[in-house]
């Protein structure tokens, strides 16, 4: 699978750990923000333009607290984005709300538990269903 | 202060608990829904909840579903909210201080009622601090969405998707 991740200076430490935690186990990550210097905003935005143009199949965002780029990447119409700190949450979003990106906070997540929720998100699919209304709810809106 | 909140059908029972703790703390709730377990649809809920907010109707807002996530992310997909779902009373308070966040969400099936309420405390408590650096990065977050005639307010706006699923159009399971 090829995962986008993206990070302010503030996640930019994790996002380096989270980049070869992913590599190794099988999966093609492409970073937006390989270099330090940028706001939420703008490394938020690499990474929701790059799942709009279909350059991979999921996207990670990562700031101090995970609340700014959630905000941003939530204001991309086509994008769904889940601020988790926890794995149920990574999991059942991806499973119910086909969520093409979710968005973590460095200063709130330490470096095991943030695996478990890259692993959760990444292993599960989206179940379609149902919750496809919804889903088409939320695409629909901006 | 006028509180807007809003649900969807895997948490009314919590929603209530957290209207009931709102106004024993003197505040004004408006409740949007939805307002027992029958099936139905975040994204209605967590428009409408918001829009109270961007409006002025309302002056914050507290959502929730069974994450949070679906409800918060249509909410977030309304011009002018900020929303932050969180699992903890930090970033509630973070994104009241650096980003005036004006809605609050949390996972009715991930956070005890316990903490839920100590977020909400933490989140109608914090104040905004308004610096240069903190105006400038809400202004860069307020200036994703532009053009919100066609949705904002409009309550035909998902009618399509309904009459889709009344019609049998999407699966039950």
């Amino acid at each position: 699978m090829k995962i986008l991740i993206g990070s302010d200076d503030n996640g930019f430490e994790l996002k380096e750990y989270l980049k070869k935690y992913i590599e190794r186990q099988g999966h093609e990550v492409i970073d937006k923000t390989p270099s330090r210097g940028l706001d939420f905003v703008d490394s938020t935005h690499l990474v929701a333009s790059g799942i709009l143009n279909k350059e991979a199949d999921r996207g990670i965002v990562i700031d101090e607290y995970g609340a700014g780029s959630f905000m941003v990447a939530s204001k991309h119409k086509g994008i769904t984005c889940a601020e988790v700190s926890d794995e149920h949450s990574s999991k059942m979003t991806r499973s119910h709300n086909n969520a093409n990106i979710i968005a973590i906070g460095s200063g709130i997540v330490g470096r095991k538990l943030a695996e478990g929720i890259v692993d959760a998100y990444i292993n599960e699919e989206y179940a379609g269903g149902r919750h496809q209304i919804r889903v088409d709810m939320l695409n629909k809106m901006l | 202060m006028i509180i807007s909140i809003g649900c969807d059908h895997i948490v009314p029972d919590i929603k209530m608990k957290i209207s009931a703790y709102l106004k024993s703390k003197g505040h004004t709730v408006i409740d949007n829904g939805t307002y027992d377990f029958v099936r139905t649809h975040y994204p209605i809920f967590g428009k409408k909840a918001a829009e109270k907010v961007a409006s002025k109707e309302a002056d914050l807002g507290v959502i929730l579903c069974g994450t949070g996530v679906g409800i918060s992310s249509s909410a977030n997909k309304v011009k002018g909210i900020r929303a932050a779902l969180v699992r903890d009373v930090s970033t509630a308070k973070y994104a009241k201080e650096y980003l005036n966040a004006n809605v609050i969400a949390v996972g009715g099936r991930i956070t005890g009622i316990g903490l839920i309420e100590n977020i909400i405390d933490a989140f109608l408590d914090a104040k905004y601090i308004k610096t240069p650096e903190n105006e400038k990065i809400i202004k860069k977050i307020d200036s994703l969405i532009v053009n919100d005639k066609e949705q904002f307010g409009n309550e035909h706006f998902f009618d399509e998707f309904i009459e889709k699923w009344d019609k049998g159009g999407y699966p039950k399971e």
